[in-house]
């Protein structure tokens, strides 16, 4: 079964009092392992799309499912217990800024209720597997771009999501430090088998995937495997 | 998420924006101290009336005065004088009466009692000696030189702090001293004083309270046949009655009676009704000043609301990001709800203890300051100035106090807290 499976969804807003059609029927399936890139022009709804398959919104029209479960059908509580079986990673990292690597790590185990003896071994684990075991007592403005998106996915991978979701996780850093984040992506996505979705400018990051999708004016308009 | 997860949580956000936090703290604290400092000086003050009442007060007695008026005083708070007057001889009238043991009329005047040591105002007071102090035994008593009872027209009994105004042993009057009484005769045309000679034969203990009726530190007492032919008259202000017991029944179906045998024109009023009236006055007093106490507290519930909903919207990434993370709608609410109950709670808890300081300071002000102007008489101020009032906080009110100050605290929170766990996680990450 697909992990992701995207059927003919729409996703219509309003900009002010005018709509805007960011989605107009885009299929995607995401299998275990995968490793999707999706590439395009701003607007053309790569993070709409995003959106979608992690669930931070619903579609206007047709399904998302995610391991077979129609997202539409759930409630509030079910879909937020959905989210925490995804990982997220923003363009912006998003850590909160006055906890530490660790306590940020820690944080989305403590949001699922893990203990605190259980989750303090798993984040210091997590941010070695990212190879921040030593700045792991440092706060997020003491990291650089590269260090805390590293951050963000050791967070991401806290508890055990069925695959990652990143936006642009390059777009926010300079190259030097980016390559060491390609780096990690792939490593996770070939050694740990960890299923990843990515929007991405990044044509390098773009490379390391195994497929990559074009998107233009809310369709997937070409589909690549590399 | 766990309780204690929450909590911590909360707390680092709090001590993230420290000087914001603390000022949020400030309005509950000066809340909470006003209220607590405000009922805890009135609950003191009334405990200190009270004793001071229940001192100088007997339980068997009822007083009775002209008019519709509370206090037999010299009139001014008697209400509509319809021109009744009551008697020395109406005595008579109300010893016939069921259940009264016996009846004392009293005639009381301010004036000056002078010596060679210095002049003093007090009331004087014209009663049967061997009455008042059957009813009065325990408080119409002398500390020095002896009370007579059946005395002689010059005799004079002089209140504790007459003799000793200034507690500090510089005695104006003493047993045997010959003094002179003074009197301004208002009703005279022109008005003129009147004085006579007279000799202490007795300075009473000290009685602390101010009784009603009943034998003050601040008054002179002369026989009631002196008085008559002083004061020139043969109406009295007041006619204390003794009853037979102290029954709520027997004191209700005298009082009924004795109004009824002087055609309502009297007032009728028993010691444990004055105690009851000013419990009822004092239960006025604390509310009003805890309702004003309350709007400060409401202000500041004000500026906890505004603080949470500026902290709110600078937040509303941070709560994307929580949402993002699998936080449910309900953990956001109790994180928010969690913040303001911290507030509230310090808030509450140092306001609590620095009202009660305030309270303290205040009541030693008071008494530094000279005491209050209480007195059922005019010329009884300055009773009380020797009293301390030891301010009371009693569990009610710190209780009340904690509770109130984590309510308003919530209570205020509860919008944005409920706004925050209702932002869409999509919206929130949005949000620049």
């Amino acid at each position: 079964m697909a992990v992701v499976d995207a059927v003919h969804l729409k996703k219509t807003y309003l900009l002010g009092k005018v709509p805007v059609n960011a989605l107009r029927g885009v299929n995607l399936k995401v299998e275990k392992g995968d490793f999707v890139a999706i590439l395009g022009p701003s607007g053309s709804g790569k993070s709409t799309l995003l959106n979608l398959i992690g669930v931070l919104d619903k579609p206007t029209e047709g399904k998302m499912l995610i391991e077979g479960v129609d997202v539409s059908t759930l409630n509030d509580n079910q879909l937020t217990d959905l989210r925490r079986q995804i990982g997220f990673v923003f363009q912006f990292f998003n850590l909160i800024p006055r906890f530490t690597a660790r306590e940020n790590v820690e944080l989305s185990m403590a949001i699922t209720g893990l203990n605190k003896a259980e989750r303090r071994k798993r984040a210091e684990n997590l941010l070695e597997t990212v190879g921040l075991k030593e700045r792991m007592n440092h706060k997020p403005a003491e990291l650089s771009g590269g260090e805390q998106q590293r951050v963000a996915i050791a967070r991401a991978l806290a508890n055990n999501p069925k695959f990652l979701l990143m936006d642009e996780p390059t777009g926010n850093i300079d190259s030097k430090t980016a390559s060491e984040v390609v780096s990690l992506i792939k490593r996770l996505n070939d050694e740990k088998n960890v299923t990843i979705v990515m929007v991405t400018h990044d044509q390098r990051l773009a490379g390391q995937s195994k497929k990559i999708l074009q998107m233009f004016d809310g369709l997937i308009v070409q589909e690549a495997v590399n | 998420m766990k309780a204690q997860d929450i909590f911590s949580y909360s707390f680092s956000a709090i001590k993230l924006r420290k000087l914001r936090s603390g000022l949020t703290t400030l309005g509950v604290v000066i809340g909470i101290a006003a209220i607590v400092a405000l009922l805890s000086i009135t609950q003191g003050l009334q405990n200190t009336i009270t004793v001071q009442l229940q001192t100088g007060l007997a339980t068997d007695t009822l007083i009775v005065s002209a008019g519709g008026g509370f206090f037999g005083g010299q009139g001014g708070i008697n209400g509509a004088n319809s021109g009744f007057t009551l008697l020395i001889n109406d005595t008579q009238l109300i010893n016939g009466l069921e259940n009264v043991e016996t009846s004392i009329a009293i005639i009381q005047r301010v004036g000056y009692i002078k010596s060679d040591s210095g002049q003093r105002t007090a009331t004087i007071v014209g009663v049967d000696f061997a009455q008042y102090a059957n009813v009065y035994s325990s408080t119409f008593v002398a500390e020095s030189g002896t009370i007579p009872l059946s005395p002689p027209n010059e005799t004079v009994v002089v209140g504790k702090r007459v003799s000793d105004p200034w507690k500090n042993e510089t005695v104006l009057f003493n047993p045997d001293d010959t003094v002179e009484i003074i009197w301004t005769n208002g009703t005279a045309r022109p008005p003129r004083n009147e004085t006579y000679t007279g000799t202490v034969n007795a300075v009473l203990k000290e009685v602390g309270g101010f009784g009603i009726g009943g034998p003050s530190d601040s008054s002179i007492y002369i026989s009631i046949s002196k008085a008559e032919s002083f004061f020139k008259t043969d109406e009295c202000n007041q006619i204390i009655v003794k009853l037979v017991n102290s029954e709520k029944a027997t004191i209700d179906s005298v009082s009924d009676a004795i109004r009824t045998a002087f055609n309502r024109e009297v007032s009728v009023v028993s010691s444990t009704a004055v105690l009851n009236t000013l419990s009822s006055v004092f239960s006025i007093i604390q509310l009003f000043l805890g309702g004003i106490a309350a709007i400060s507290l409401l202000v500041a519930g004000i500026g906890i609301m505004n603080i949470m909903i500026v902290s709110l919207m600078e937040r509303t990434r941070e709560i994307g990001i929580l949402k993002a993370l699998g936080m449910k709608g309900r953990t956001v609410l109790l994180v928010f709800l969690c913040e303001s109950v911290i507030v509230g709670l310090i808030g509450a808890l140092i306001g609590t203890a620095s009202g009660w300081a305030l309270a303290n300071v205040v009541a030693r002000i008071f008494v530094a300051g000279g005491g209050f102007g209480f007195g059922t008489q005019a010329a009884q101020t300055g009773a009380l100035s020797s009293t301390m009032i030891a301010p009371v906080l009693t569990p009610t009110v710190f209780l009340g106090a904690l509770v109130f100050g984590i309510g308003v605290s919530v209570v205020f929170a509860l919008y944005p807290a409920w706004r925050a766990s209702k932002l869409k996680p999509v919206d929130a990450l949005r949000y620049e």
